[in-house]
């Protein structure tokens, strides 16, 4: 199976702050992948070190099996929407599709088009104009139609209101599905990835928490409820995630293999919303515990 | 990517032409009135020491607005143009620096359409190569035709000033502060070397109204600092040393007694650029203050002025410093050295043009390392 994305002991430090500590991932092609962490998690340096914006401090990072940004034939393989999707605000819809065929020999000229007229974008109007929605639209026209094989998106629909998020996503999806790209896709809004993502990676506090194809992590996560006891009490293989506890009850969120065998506990499935929020509220420490407890 | 780089340039480069075209109208304008007061100024057809009479005239009939019916702010349209023209040339490789050169990277990376255009498939060095090379050579060639227009204008002056025409303000020789920055080829340099500083203004600070104001100030310091200590020693000066009479000094009063000489003429090397003149006696050695007898001869020549700050008769202090054997020693690069001097000014800032452009080549892929 090719990476998308592979990244060995990545990190990247500004002056004194890491905002990227060991960090390594394998992203396989094929995959919608949602980076989701709060802000500040890292997420736009992970992707800006995938682009080759930002060169790492530490590790290394492959994109398609290349160095990120390696010269022109690596810079068409890979599609790049970037935050806020910066737009020429002087120039017209219309030039900035030209823009895109001067400066891709693999351009779509006729998936830019279509996809324009579909968005009911008029070609004469300056992108400075355009709404937060349009902007987004154009600036994924521009993407998309370069064909890449990997479609780096960071936080498309941060700025949008609910109802553009939702087209937005749902006409990346449609372009995914129509022209087989990999796509890793950044946000802090999980409900919007859970629609979207078939992959996700929880990045919290500058460091990968979880990773892995959406079904498998449903899958290996179960939430159990039974009489208060010590977490620690639980067999070997069982990973908690997060736990609460009442008097009398404690609520356990862990990660397993193997099926839970203890009858004192009520296993329910968790959804991906939930999971993800257990992951980005666990303590950095408390994994670290965890560990040496394994 | 050229496609891009125009229609980017396109605003400014339609400036610049409009700029361009008024500039000429301007100059074609008032040059047939010019032209023909010099083809009837008899310079055409004079000999030997008559010319430098005749151009004379010629100056000061152009700058006294002699026979010039149009006379507005109290100067005369040729005065006017004359200096106009002089400053354009002299600010327009300032101005292609500024906003051209400054915001080339820096308003990319202000607004975020650096993360638009270095991602497509073009590499940064590629994309900087052709801004870079169309945008610069577009504001060398606009400086060097400011150049050219205005050379051709004013080549009676010229002619008059090399026929020995003094006397006026536009008598300064090819190497004066105005003429040689603004003739020649070293307009290419500034031009290059200003746009250069630009675009790496805006890469280091990365915002563009700073990155204009640093252009402006770096440029404005070079253009003080090569013409007072760089210029004069590209190459070693030329020594002579000629009578006060010969050299045309004018011996003044420094801080009392210091002697101050100023020379205008290199016997035997017309058209010279005077870099040092100082008094000598007949040893050789420098003498630095006014003799004596002279000294008594200025208060002598004070005492009838008491009471008021009327200086001395400055031709009997110089018949007097002369009398004493002070002759002047001159420092200068002789007019054969115009060329060499123009080329090696070019080539200095051309070559500070190119190392500014190598470290933005540099700084812009090291972040990608």
């Amino acid at each position: 199976m090719t990476a998308a994305i592979e990244t060995e002991a990545l990190g990247k430090r500004y002056r004194t702050k890491w905002a990227l500590a060991g960090c390594t991932l394998f992203i396989p092609a094929g995959h919608v992948v949602g980076l989701v962490g709060p802000n500040g998690a890292g997420k736009t340096t992970l992707l800006n070190l995938a682009t080759g914006e930002l060169a790492p401090t530490t590790g290394t990072i492959e994109v398609l099996g290349n160095r990120p940004a390696a010269g022109p034939a690596q810079l068409a393989r890979v599609g790049y929407l970037a935050q806020d999707a910066p737009l020429y605000a002087g120039l017209p819809v219309a030039d900035h599709l030209r823009l895109g065929a001067h400066l891709n020999p693999g351009w779509d000229a006729d998936l830019a088009h279509r996809r324009v007229e579909r968005l009911d974008l008029d070609p004469k109007q300056k992108a400075g104009t355009l709404s937060g929605g349009q902007r987004a639209q154009l600036a994924l026209t521009l993407a998309v139609a370069k064909r890449p094989e990997l479609l780096v998106l960071d936080e498309p629909v941060a700025s949008l209101d609910p109802l553009a998020r939702r087209e937005f996503l749902q006409d990346l999806m449609e372009s995914v599905a129509e022209q087989e790209v990999s796509v890793v896709l950044s946000s802090h809004l999980i409900s919007d990835l859970e629609r979207a993502c078939d992959y996700v990676i929880v990045l919290v506090d500058s460091r990968v928490r979880v990773a892995g194809p959406v079904d498998d992590l449903l899958a290996a996560h179960h939430l159990l409820s039974g009489p208060r006891r010590d977490p620690a009490s639980l067999p070997a293989g069982m990973e908690v995630v997060s736990a609460s506890h009442t008097d009398v009850q404690t609520t356990l969120l862990v990660r397993t293999s193997g099926p839970v065998l203890d009858p004192a506990w009520t296993v329910s499935e968790v959804g991906l919303e939930d999971l993800m929020l257990a992951y980005m509220k666990q303590p950095a420490t408390r994994r670290h515990h965890l560990e040496v407890l394994k | 990517m050229m496609w891009l780089t125009w229609r980017q340039f396109r605003a400014q480069a339609i400036t610049a032409a409009a700029a361009l075209a008024a500039f000429a109208i301007v100059l074609v304008l008032t040059e047939s009135r010019m032209a023909s007061m010099y083809d009837s100024s008899g310079l055409l057809t004079c000999h030997g020491g008559a010319c430098s009479g005749l151009a004379t005239t010629f100056l000061v009939q152009l700058s006294s607005g002699q026979g010039v019916s149009f006379i507005p702010f109290g100067a005369n349209v040729y005065v006017i143009v004359y200096f106009l023209s002089v400053l354009v040339i002299l600010v327009a490789p300032a101005i292609t620096g500024i906003f051209w050169g400054a915001p080339l990277i820096a308003r990319e990376l202000e607004t975020g359409t650096f993360r638009l255009t270095w991602n497509q498939s073009i590499t940064r060095t590629r994309w900087l190569t052709v801004k870079l090379a169309l945008i610069g050579l577009a504001a060398m060639a606009v400086t060097e035709a400011f150049s050219l227009l205005q050379a051709w204008w004013a080549a009676p002056i010229g002619k008059a000033v090399g026929l020995g025409g003094g006397a006026s303000i536009f008598s300064e020789g090819r190497f004066g502060w105005f003429v040689f920055p603004t003739h020649g080829i070293t307009p290419l340099g500034y031009a290059a070397f200003a746009f250069a500083l630009g675009v790496t203004a805006g890469l280091i600070i990365r915002r563009p109204i700073p990155a204009m104001a640093a252009t402006l100030a770096i440029f404005a310091a070079f253009q003080a600092i090569v013409p007072l200590w760089i210029r004069p020693n590209l190459f070693p000066t030329s020594q002579t040393t000629a009578t006060i009479a010969a050299s045309g000094a004018n011996v003044s009063l420094g801080a009392n007694p210091a002697l101050t000489l100023t020379a205008s003429i290199v016997p035997g090397q017309p058209g010279a650029w005077i870099i040092s003149s100082e008094g000598v006696n007949a040893a050789g050695q420098r003498v630095s203050t006014i003799p004596a007898a002279c000294q008594s001869a200025i208060s002598d020549g004070l005492g009838s002025h008491r009471g008021t700050t009327v200086g001395p008769d400055p031709v009997a202090l110089n018949n007097c410093v002369a009398r004493h054997g002070i002759r002047v020693a001159e420092g200068y690069q002789p007019a054969s050295h115009y060329w060499p001097l123009q080329l090696a000014e070019t080539g200095f800032y051309l070559a500070l043009a190119l190392a500014l452009a190598w470290y933005c080549f540099w700084r812009l892929n090291r972040r990608r390392s």
